[in-house]
């Protein structure tokens, strides 16, 4: 009972109390066994905090600091919303979480960032951004967090655990500098019911996409064949794009360092994309993100897409979707180049450098807390709620039964499309890493977008991104 | 006595700039101080994802505008954008008002109605037209232009059509500011001026022309002034819709600015084109504003 901190303490007094007044009566024998198992299971509200306790590190030491988080209003964040009052019983550190839409965490965290306010000691970091952050020492190197004994225990926190390619894209130069949390890959989702009825497989090549989609397309009945992310944004059309783009065989920089935008293969990539929606999507697609692409093929009038397997949320959901138990799933087709190449997207939490060194040790705790296995099982399957996570950062997580059987049920195949590509399909430059990613990817997105809707043709949209590029990395 | 009351004032001047002295305060420092901030930026490179480059730069931001396509695109997107959707608040605005004074009651019914639209946030208007009336196959709009037989038109998503709809949308939300100035105008001319004409056998053109356009002039001229400004420094509705796509169909200079500043991180050319943006608004506004005067005197 010595480690029973100030929360137990007042039942294990009542209780006390109750036994010392009814002694005589022999009730304290029915008492005592209350006590104990209230001791024994040291249950926080929604986890068992002995597992975390059993870190070889003082979870207190950063007690009484207050810390804000900005993160994104998703249901994996609010999970971890949920259950944080287990965080404050087991560190004392008072961690608020500051809901932010996607649209706007970026440039909040680097105006924030940038003027070194320390507003928000952690923030949900697109991995994209982590060059910048280091090019002007915004965030600190996790190194010396994990490397510190006193701050991790890794034998227990098991930072490898995490998806490598995570792991991988939040690192700059071989150092971590955000630690993943929630994460997806994109994968091929196709209408089981379409494709058994017309006799189709999923693509394994990027033509056979193309030609199941045209096959599959039936605007008269409301049916297109395929859909892509066409809205403009480093985090849309240039989220989709750069799959493409490295399946076609393409090097954002070439052997001396160069970046090329229109080589031959990005010419190639962008024509595929282009000739597919143009084709194939329904009209407005331009202006599509994964939300629109969800919806409609929930709808039932997509036959299919790629896009983050995370979407199986919305098209499995029969509170939204008219085509549950329809739905299959498949890895991206393989391109050109023979390579098949998901996204390696996750929101991971950095340290702002602009703390005081309690504030980032609490910080650090909070990381620790809400990347360990304990706390991703407890906002995932073993979540009370409605919403169970499908982007668990862990490789054990992912081989879970449980975690599994609450997966499986978006449809055929899922987890193994999903895991698979996981472990095969990711690709480190999978998008272009540099400190000015926010602009170039912005341009992509233009020139991208421009061509979509024919302001200009393939190659002067991919030409003027190239010349535009230069004297972004010139400045 | 005299001397007792240049006292007293002289106090109350005291006084009264202690009053008005916070509020100055505030107004400075949450206008003029970050005014002065821009125009200090615009001559520095800030460039956050080059932070090694950080320094003064003079005129240079200035210069690479000049030989900037996109702004050049931008700023004629911004005139075309201005001018179209300002004279069409005025012409249909004029024309709303000129019908309302025909009819004999109820016209508060169609001021109330008249002020719904601007009451809306422009972000909200913006949302509100992407999904509900210009959506393809979905929206209202392409609803009827179907129903008209011109097919299906993709309003948001193609370059041509994506700044028609954004100059339609908000040429919606801000007529009725154009319609209630005038109709508020009309409704204070004087009678014994169109007896007199109608007296002297004017018809009604003749009427308007040489009547009512020269005395409601003071009217239109602040309803030019008011929506030209506004119209050169829009932003919300059209970030919510086109977000300045397709490509850069609908980026004005207002949102190439932004892009400049907040996506792309270059502070230092994002406040450049900013400044321009003021200046450009200033000497607009100013050339009205000497018109109206020169043409009153």
């Amino acid at each position: 009972m010595t480690n029973v901190d100030g929360n137990r303490k007042k039942p294990t007094g009542v209780t006390r109390r109750t036994a010392l007044k009814t002694a005589a009566s022999g009730l304290a024998l029915l008492a005592a066994p209350a006590t104990v198992m209230r001791s024994a299971h040291a249950a926080g509200k929604h986890m068992d905090l002995d597992s975390l306790r059993a870190a070889k590190i003082d979870w207190r030491q950063a007690e009484g600091s207050k810390i804000t988080i900005g993160v994104i209003p998703a249901g994996y964040f609010k999970n971890l919303e949920a259950v944080l009052s287990d965080f404050a019983e087991l560190t004392g550190v008072e961690a608020r979480l500051e809901m932010t839409p996607p649209g706007q965490i970026r440039q909040k965290a680097v105006l924030d960032l940038s003027t070194g306010t320390g507003t928000w000691a952690s923030h949900s970091a697109d991995p994209m951004y982590y060059p910048l952050y280091v090019a002007n020492n915004w965030v600190d190197p996790l190194d010396g967090y994990l490397g510190n004994s006193k701050l991790t225990d890794n034998d227990w926190f098991q930072y490898e655990d995490i998806l490598a390619g995570w792991r991988g894209v939040t690192s700059v130069d071989g150092k971590p500098y955000g630690i993943p949390y929630d994460g997806e890959a994109t994968i091929q989702v196709y209408r089981k019911d379409v494709f058994d009825k017309l006799g189709l497989k999923p693509a394994e090549t990027f033509e056979q996409f193309t030609s199941n989609a045209g096959a599959a397309h039936d605007p008269d009945n409301r049916l297109w064949g395929a859909a892509l992310r066409g809205f403009k944004g480093a985090g849309q059309n240039m989220y989709i794009y750069p799959s493409i783009f490295r399946a076609f065989g393409g090097e954002w920089f070439d052997g001396s360092g160069k970046m090329t935008v229109n080589s031959p293969e990005a010419v190639a990539a962008l024509e595929w994309y282009i000739n597919l929606l143009n084709n194939y999507a329904p009209k407005g697609v331009e202006n599509w993100n994964w939300p629109d692409i969800a919806d409609a093929f929930g709808q039932g009038t997509v036959a299919s897409y790629i896009d983050a397997h995370g979407s199986a949320a919305v098209i499995a959901n029969p509170e939204k979707s008219k085509v549950v138990g329809k739905i299959g799933f498949a890895r991206w087709p393989k391109g050109p180049s023979g390579k098949r190449v998901t996204s390696i997207w996750n929101w991971s939490f950095p340290i702002n450098s602009a703390l005081s060194d309690k504030d980032k040790a609490a910080t650090w705790l909070f990381i620790q807390w809400a990347a360990s296995r304990e706390t991703q099982i407890a906002t995932s399957h073993a979540f009370p709620g409605a919403y169970k996570r499908t982007g668990a950062n862990r490789t054990s997580v992912w081989a879970m039964d449980d975690y599994r059987a609450v997966l499986g049920s978006a449809g055929d195949n899922f987890i193994s499309a999903t895991t698979t590509s996981f472990a095969e399909d990711t690709d480190v430059e999978w998008r272009p890493r540099l400190p000015q990613w926010p602009a170039v990817g912005d341009t992509m997105a233009t020139a991208i977008q421009a061509s979509l809707v024919g302001q200009a043709t393939v190659s002067d949209a991919l030409n003027e991104a190239q010349r535009k590029i230069e004297g972004i990395l010139k400045g | 006595m005299k001397q007792r009351r240049g006292g007293l004032a002289s106090s109350e001047q005291g006084f009264a700039l202690l009053m008005v002295g916070p509020g100055l305060l505030a107004l400075i420092l949450t206008t003029t101080f970050p005014l002065a901030y821009l125009i200090w930026s615009s001559f520095q490179n800030i460039n956050l994802a080059m932070p090694f480059l950080n320094g003064f730069a003079g005129m240079e931001n200035y210069v690479s505008m000049m030989s900037d396509g996109q702004f050049w695109h931008s700023l004629k997107l911004t005139a075309i954008y201005t001018l179209s959707s300002v004279f069409l608040q005025l012409a249909i605005g004029l024309g709303l008002a000129l019908l309302v004074m025909q009819i004999p009651k109820g016209q508060w019914l169609f001021r109330i109605a008249a002020i719904l639209p601007i009451v809306l946030a422009p972000v909200v208007v913006g949302l509100f037209w992407r999904t509900l009336m210009l959506a393809p196959e979905f929206g209202i709009v392409d609803f009827i232009v179907r129903a008209l037989g011109f097919g299906s038109i993709n309003w948001l998503g193609s370059p041509v059509p994506a700044l028609v709809s954004v100059i339609i949308i908000h040429t919606w939300q801000w007529t009725p500011f154009a319609f209630l100035v005038l109709l508020a105008s009309l409704a204070s001319l004087p009678p014994d001026v169109f007896e007199a004409a109608r007296i002297d056998r004017a018809n009604a053109f003749q009427r308007f022309i040489y009547i009512t356009l020269p005395l409601i002039r003071p009217a239109i001229v602040i309803v030019v002034i008011m929506r030209s400004m506004i119209a050169l420094s829009a932003f919300a509705a059209i970030f919510a819709t086109t977000g300045g796509g397709p490509g850069t169909a609908s980026e004005i200079l207002n949102l190439y600015a932004y892009k400049t500043s907040f996506v792309e991180l270059n502070f230092g050319y994002g406040s450049a084109l900013a400044v321009s943006l003021l200046i450009i608004t200033m000497g607009v506004s100013g050339i009205l504003f000497y018109l109206r005067t020169a043409r009153r005197s």
